[in-house]
């Protein structure tokens, strides 16, 4: 009986112990985005109304005053890139994975195994081997420090993924119930458009929701790709460092807006993480 | 009546032919491969060429052959080494160390618990975050005057610490960071992993009295290793591209001390518009990815053979 008590104290312990380590530091921005400069550079404190007495200001200065076109900028392009390659991957991938699934390839002596192994192997490149090659690509083009440009690299960036994802979700579907459309005389694409993809259509969000959020949180191609107009998120928060006294009252806010969709997000995929797309990832 | 095949049957055999029919694939592949083909392969074959070129910017652009030039350099060069070396260090240390806290966070929580779904959502949401956001909220954390780590060290009676301006300390702040960042991904494939064993073998063996160490040591941990070793894998494979905190936190500082392979490359090529011996680290980058990838399937498919 006490063995068990001390056990349980101990797991609880431990599980509390690793949320405030996680926890920590998003509270630390949390907080930070509430101080007033001098509340910043007197030094740390830890709890509002306790040791300092926040501020709404520079949420103010984001949402409503001067920062407001600073940030406007960036957030719409974030937003339309996001969202832009987000799409074009699940189309184009899914449309990939189907014809992996669903057709007996043979091009020279590879199948439909070394195509999907060829194209998610993709994904370990490194953005910046590709990244260099890439800005003077999308120079020649005049795609560089454009939003078409960055949802075309991006939706490459994320293929590798959205194809493996989709490989295993139209895997799960039993091909029967498209037998009956196509006896019926309906041509594949119709049958991939019509039934199969309404069918998955949870890991179909699924999918949408990853290549979002890497899309969104990508840094390195976007500092490579983008100066000004076609400029992300993330480049307009790293671009802080270079000012001489970081203001970290309002880099907090910002960041804060940056990191808000994305708990969001995982707030909604963490159960469907483990069950539906993790599950199968051992084997 | 025989006679006549079922419904089921044209069907079987419609899909039968329509699926040795390979080229009607062709469609539903082309804009796939042809993306890939354009803004992956093609960039990488570009890249490679630079590898072997001399580059100048006088007057546009122009390339020359260069032979091995840039190759040389590359091995003669001690702050490439020195970048390589810090890129294996951080991987290193890092991936072990998010394996073994995400392995015990892991078989923590896989149990019936009160409020294990709510200590999951925690543990799996640094995870998301924007590298870039993550950098800042730890620079604030090493912040030496402002921030709160120093400010607690003393109120415990210890010595401020440098946290990214001591030469020796600061590959650890980066570590702690992508500990902080990356532990989270090893919980949740591992707990997915622990997840889907299967529960007759684990309840027979707690029947017949194994202890709680002996199961784990001969039963969960033997089951689970095919899922570890991917999660390793995956884990290694993106670490080795690590950046983003760097950039932010030290910049890879103080002097090179914390540069890994991507920023040297990216500092090299882009501030320095040294391209082509920029694109001559990141290739090594790649093939350094290459190989540790190519082993680690060997690896895996030998534990394989074995098991079957």
């Amino acid at each position: 009986m006490w063995m068990r008590v001390f056990k349980a104290v101990f797991i609880y312990a431990a599980l509390l112990a690793w949320s405030v380590f996680a926890l920590f530091p998003l509270y630390w921005m949390v907080i930070a985005s509430f101080k007033d400069p001098l509340a910043v550079s007197q030094g740390p404190t830890f709890i509002p109304w306790v040791d300092f007495q926040p501020t709404l200001s520079a949420w103010k200065a984001i949402l409503f005053g001067i920062e407001r076109e600073t940030i406007r900028g960036p957030l719409v392009n974030s937003t339309v890139i996001g969202l832009g390659s987000t799409i074009l991957v699940v189309l184009v991938g899914a449309m990939a994975a189907y014809g992996l699934t669903r057709f007996q390839i043979q091009a020279g002596p590879f199948r439909n195994q070394d195509l999907l192994f060829w194209i998610v192997s993709q994904r370990i490149m490194p953005p910046i081997v590709t990244g260099l090659a890439l800005f003077m690509m999308l120079r020649v083009l005049g795609l560089i420090d454009t939003r078409t440009g960055m949802i075309l690299v991006y939706t490459a960036f994320n293929l590798p993924l959205a194809v493996w994802l989709m490989h295993n979700f139209f895997q799960q579907i039993p091909p029967d119930i498209e037998e009956a459309a196509l006896v019926d005389g309906a041509s594949r694409g119709r049958v991939l458009w019509h039934i199969v993809l309404p069918v998955s259509l949870p890991g179909l969000v699924a999918t949408f929701l990853f290549c979002l959020v890497f899309a969104w949180n990508e840094f390195l191609l976007a500092l490579i790709l983008t100066f000004n107009r076609a400029r992300t998120m993330p480049i307009l928060i790293a671009a802080q460092h270079s000012q001489r006294m970081i203001e970290w009252w309002s880099l907090s806010a910002m960041s804060l807006i940056t990191i808000a969709p994305v708990v969001l997000i995982t707030l909604v995929l963490q159960r469907y993480l483990i069950t539906n797309v993790l599950a199968g990832a051992g084997r | 009546m025989q006679d006549v095949p079922s419904l089921h049957e044209v069907s079987r055999d419609l899909m039968g032919r329509q699926r040795s029919r390979g080229s009607q694939a062709l469609p539903f592949l082309l804009p796939a491969v042809s993306i890939l083909l354009c803004f992956t392969i093609f960039p990488f074959l570009f890249t490679v060429a630079l590898t072997f070129s001399r580059v100048s910017l006088v007057g546009g652009l122009k390339l020359q052959f260069g032979g091995l030039q840039n190759w040389i350099r590359l091995v003669q060069d001690d702050r490439f080494w020195n970048s390589l070396g810090n890129t294996l260090f951080i991987v290193a240390v890092a991936v072990s160390v998010e394996f073994i806290l995400g392995l015990g966070l892991a078989l923590l929580i896989n149990r019936p618990l009160r409020g294990g779904a709510f200590f999951r959502t925690i543990f799996i949401l640094p995870m998301a975050l924007a590298p870039i956001a993550i950098g800042y909220i730890w620079l604030m954390i090493y912040h030496e005057t402002i921030g709160p780590l120093n400010v607690l060290l003393e109120r415990i009676g210890l010595p401020p610490v440098g946290w990214v301006s001591r030469r020796n300390v600061a590959i650890y702040s980066i570590i702690i960071t992508d500990i902080w960042h990356w532990t989270p991904f090893m919980f949740i494939v591992l707990l997915a992993g622990l997840q889907s064993l299967p529960a007759e073998i684990l309840e027979a063996a707690q029947i017949d009295g194994t202890s709680g160490w002996q199961l784990f040591r001969y039963i969960t941990f033997p089951m689970l290793r095919p899922t570890a070793i991917a999660a390793i894998i995956l884990r290694s494979l993106e670490a080795f591209k690590i950046v983003d905190e760097i950039f932010i936190i030290t910049g890879g500082g103080p002097g090179v001390s914390t540069e890994s392979l991507t920023l040297h490359a990216y500092y090299i090529g882009f501030l320095s518009f040294d391209l082509a011996y920029g694109a001559t680290i990141a290739m090594s980058l790649f093939l350094l990815v290459l190989v540790v990838a190519l082993s680690m399937v060997r690896i895996t498919q030998r534990y394989q053979r074995v098991e079957v």
